[in-house]
């Protein structure tokens, strides 16, 4: 028995690999996790662990690149970033402080400054820039890493709030190095979803204290997003932990000031509105879509240059927050609760497959792909009239499928057209070498010893092998740019290359050595 | 019971000349197609959505067909670029061009008209100029990686470059052929040339090593590697012809599209293969000079 497991130890490799693949494919444990929006639940559907993508499902997916011009190294000669957002929103047309984000890792070393308005040429910036008094290096189309992680930290954020289970939001890049957000939602309209994606959040700033009876009460919209001169970005030190600075508009100062003091709040408050809102000292609230996301206190310095009316003068602060990953969530609130950078939906891709469309498309390749596979078994028994020969053909092309569906499975890699094009891709070329091994096993007469065989194996399998590396080599630009769909198709043809010469067609030539030697 | 008989071909009757010139002369007709396809439209072939921009629709329209057509022209301000109806399930795929109308305004346009929207696709024209850009890369790369594994393969000239020639021919032709049945390039028909790049070359692999590498006569070295290779690309050709009506029937383009470029390659690849090919490699065996 051993020996024999020995001598066929392809036959037994396949057999093991379906064995995993059809573990991936049913096993409840190896159910794939959600993305953003799902809850606790897993993402299987149906009674395999497969995913479908967006036009086997159904949904919306677009695809866009953040408006912005980005200057790198530029010397803030000791300005503030606050300072340097207006010093270079002044010199631009039609644009506002808050359409200017200056990021400055390290306090008296250059940073980068953006511009994130429509229609700002690279010239009309870099003029900007010199005018402004800024050295800086070269100014270059697209917005910065850390905004386009923020765009999808906010766009994460509002399809999770708006509880779409199933959503995913990532950067891809395009061939020419442009950097796109892709969001895809399942089953969504697609309106819908641009909808949501432009939405702008509410946000507000409350103060929370007690009136004159005692009562807590919300002193409402002491400050709303306009009120805002400047936002700047989330940051984090030794002094102040994390926080946003901000800047109040002058016109608001005044009022922002009386309000704060009339409300005991410039008495210096340790606000434990979270903890316990009966007892707390006077609170800021930071209110988003009319939710509480944060509660701040004020410090007595702040407080006492409220008191004499200082503050208005030179109207900022900072807003602390238990942890950074808060200080960036109330950074981008305060941008108005939308993206740092709009998206420009006019140079991007969106499509959109309704759920019925979704459902006929996963039917309907199946078919297709079920007639693929019965027009090659018919041709193959045709040829051979060997149904010794042909049928463990079709049973091992089969299994490649199989093999690769598990792959699917395993990597969460979710189903689509492109996908199945690439089942039927390598259901071709999986039976042509086979094909090419049977043919080359019986040309030269009746196999009778296993020596023969062997020999005979190892000339066809030459040719396989260098069929396999071209069809690798010509599919690989495919699998490596960014192509849309075509990414899938080529990397699973690859995959299925793979599949086939290392595990299933030596088992066939196992296979077939048993059925047509005398052992 | 109907068999399949590969037929074997004498090739002592023709001259290399003779086997030659039917593959050379598609071919060359083939370029004169693109060339001259260049010189009127500026493409050698009719760029699809994904590469010029452009918005495109699949929507259930109540009525018959010429009613359906006509409150497409009327519904929708702007004209369609093209109104194509999927055979089984009677949806109509309607493209527009990029810059006649935005995809929010068609997508009104339809709801409004009370169509039910099966699907959207929008590309903008600046992302379908990179997308195309990357696209020829792509198979510029792919087919320079096959030609210089082939040459690393068998390390002589004829042999290697009859692989190519013949590779080149087999993309050659299902282009010139795409102009011809009003096929536009898409990125399924970009993945089908490359798909049959790798495809087509297992047929002339398999002649050379047949011819080059085993002990035997020629012309029985030939047949023997026909019997194979023609079985393997019929095979192949059966798979995506049927691919091809299936998807064109269920209205599913990319299948279609790739589908059908692998059948009219496979097509090419065979007269290819054991004409031009052959007649390659019985002169070198022969005539040339090693």
């Amino acid at each position: 028995m051993f020996e024999r497991i020995k001598q066929n130890y392809r036959v037994t490799l396949l057999v093991i690999i379906c064995l995993l693949a059809a573990f991936a494919l049913f096993s409840p444990t190896m159910a794939p996790e959600t993305d953003v929006g799902g809850e606790d639940a897993t993402a299987r559907e149906g009674v395999t662990n497969l995913r479908y993508g967006l036009d086997l499902a159904g949904g919306t997916r677009i695809q866009a690149p953040l408006i912005g011009l980005t200057a790198e190294d530029v010397e803030f000669s000791g300005d503030g970033e606050a300072t340097v957002a207006r010093e270079v929103a002044a010199e631009l047309p039609d644009t506002e402080e808050t359409d200017v984000i200056v990021r400055q890792e390290f306090e008296d070393e250059p940073g980068t400054v953006e511009v994130v308005s429509r229609n700002i040429t690279e010239s009309q910036f870099d003029d900007a820039l010199n005018a402004a008094g800024y050295e800086h290096g070269e100014v270059s189309s697209g917005v910065t890493q850390a905004t386009r992680e923020e765009a999808i930290s906010v766009l994460e954020g509002k399809v999770n709030e708006a509880g779409l289970s199933g959503s995913t939001v990532q950067e891809v890049t395009s061939g020419t190095g442009e950097f796109f957000i892709m969001t895809e939602v399942p089953g969504e309209g697609r309106q819908d979803v641009i909808d949501l994606i432009q939405e702008r959040g509410s946000v507000r700033v409350d103060i929370y204290h007690q009136n004159d009876d005692g009562e807590y009460v919300n002193e409402t919209a002491v400050l709303t997003q306009e009120d805002f001169q400047t936002v700047g970005t989330a940051q984090q030190n030794d002094r102040q932990g994390p926080h946003v600075p901000v800047t109040v508009r002058e016109s608001s100062a005044t009022d922002f000031q009386q309000a704060v003091v009339d409300t005991g709040l410039a008495q210096g408050s340790q606000c434990t509105y979270f903890e316990d809102a009966e007892t707390t000292d006077p609170c800021l609230l930071l209110v988003v879509d009319d939710e509480v996301v944060n509660a701040f206190g004020m410090n007595p310095g702040l407080a006492n240059d409220m008191q004499s009316g200082e503050w208005a003068q030179d109207p900022n602060f900072i807003l602390t927050t238990g942890d950074f990953e808060d200080a960036q969530r109330v950074a981008l609130n305060l941008r108005a609760g939308a993206l740092p950078a709009p998206l420009d939906l006019e140079s991007g891709t969106t499509s959109f497959i309704s759920p019925t469309q979704g459902e006929e498309f996963r039917t309907n390749s199946l078919i297709v792909g079920i007639l693929a596979v019965f027009s090659v078994a018919g041709f193959v028994f045709l040829r051979y009239r060997e149904p010794r020969v042909a049928a463990p053909m079709i049973v091992t092309a089969l299994s490649e499928v199989f093999i690769l569906l598990g792959f699917a499975a395993a990597l969460g890699y979710p189903l689509d057209l492109a996908v199945i094009a690439g089942f039927i891709a390598v259901i071709g070329t999986g039976v042509d070498d086979l094909i090419i091994i049977a043919d080359g096993v019986m040309a030269e007469g009746d196999v009778k010893s296993r020596k023969v065989f062997d020999s005979r194996f190892r000339r066809a399998f030459w040719v396989i092998g260098a069929a396999a590396a071209t069809t690798i080599v010509a599919m690989s630009p495919l699998a490596v740019l960014s192509l849309g769909d075509l990414r899938g198709f080529a990397i699973f043809t690859i995959l299925g290359v793979l599949v086939g010469v290392l595990v299933t067609r030596p088992a066939y030539g196992d296979i077939l050595r048993y059925l047509l030697t005398d052992r | 019971m109907v068999a399949f008989e590969v037929p074997e071909i004498n090739y002592t009757e023709y001259s290399n000349r003779q086997l030659a010139a039917v593959p050379l002369a598609l071919l060359a007709v083939a370029l004169l197609i693109l060339g001259g396809w260049y010189v009127v439209t500026g493409y050698p072939v009719d760029p699809g959505l994904e590469f010029t921009g452009g918005t495109e629709l699949r929507l259930d329209i109540d009525g018959n067909d010429a009613d359906a057509r006509a409150q497409i022209a009327e519904e929708f301000d702007a004209e369609p670029d093209s109104v194509r109806q999927v055979a089984t399930d009677g949806s109509y795929i309607v493209t527009f061009r990029q810059g006649d109308a935005t995809t929010t305004e068609l997508e009104t346009q339809a709801n409004d008209a009370g169509f039910e929207i099966r699907s959207i696709d929008s590309v903008s024209g600046s992302f379908g100029a990179d997308t195309q850009l990357l696209a020829i890369g792509g198979v510029l790369v792919a087919f320079g990686g096959m030609s210089l594994l082939v040459f690393a393969m068998f390390r002589t000239f004829i042999p290697s470059i009859a692989v190519v020639i013949s590779a080149f021919s087999d993309v050659i032709i299902p282009l010139a052929m795409m102009n011809l049945i009003g096929i536009e390039l898409t990125l399924g028909t970009v993945a089908a040339l490359l798909m049959l790049i790798g495809y087509s070359v297992d047929s002339d692999i398999l002649l050379n090593n047949s011819i080059l590498r085993r002990t035997g006569d020629f012309y029985e070295s030939t047949n023997r590697a026909m019997r194979t290779g023609v079985t393997m690309t019929i095979t192949s050709i059966a798979a995506m012809a049927v691919m091809t009506i299936g998807a064109w029937a269920f209205g599913i383009d990319l299948l279609r599209a790739i589908g059908i470029i692998l059948v009219v390659g496979l097509l090419a690849d065979l007269m290819n293969t054991y004409l031009l090919n052959v007649s390659l490699l019985r002169w070198y065996k022969y005539e040339g000079v090693r």
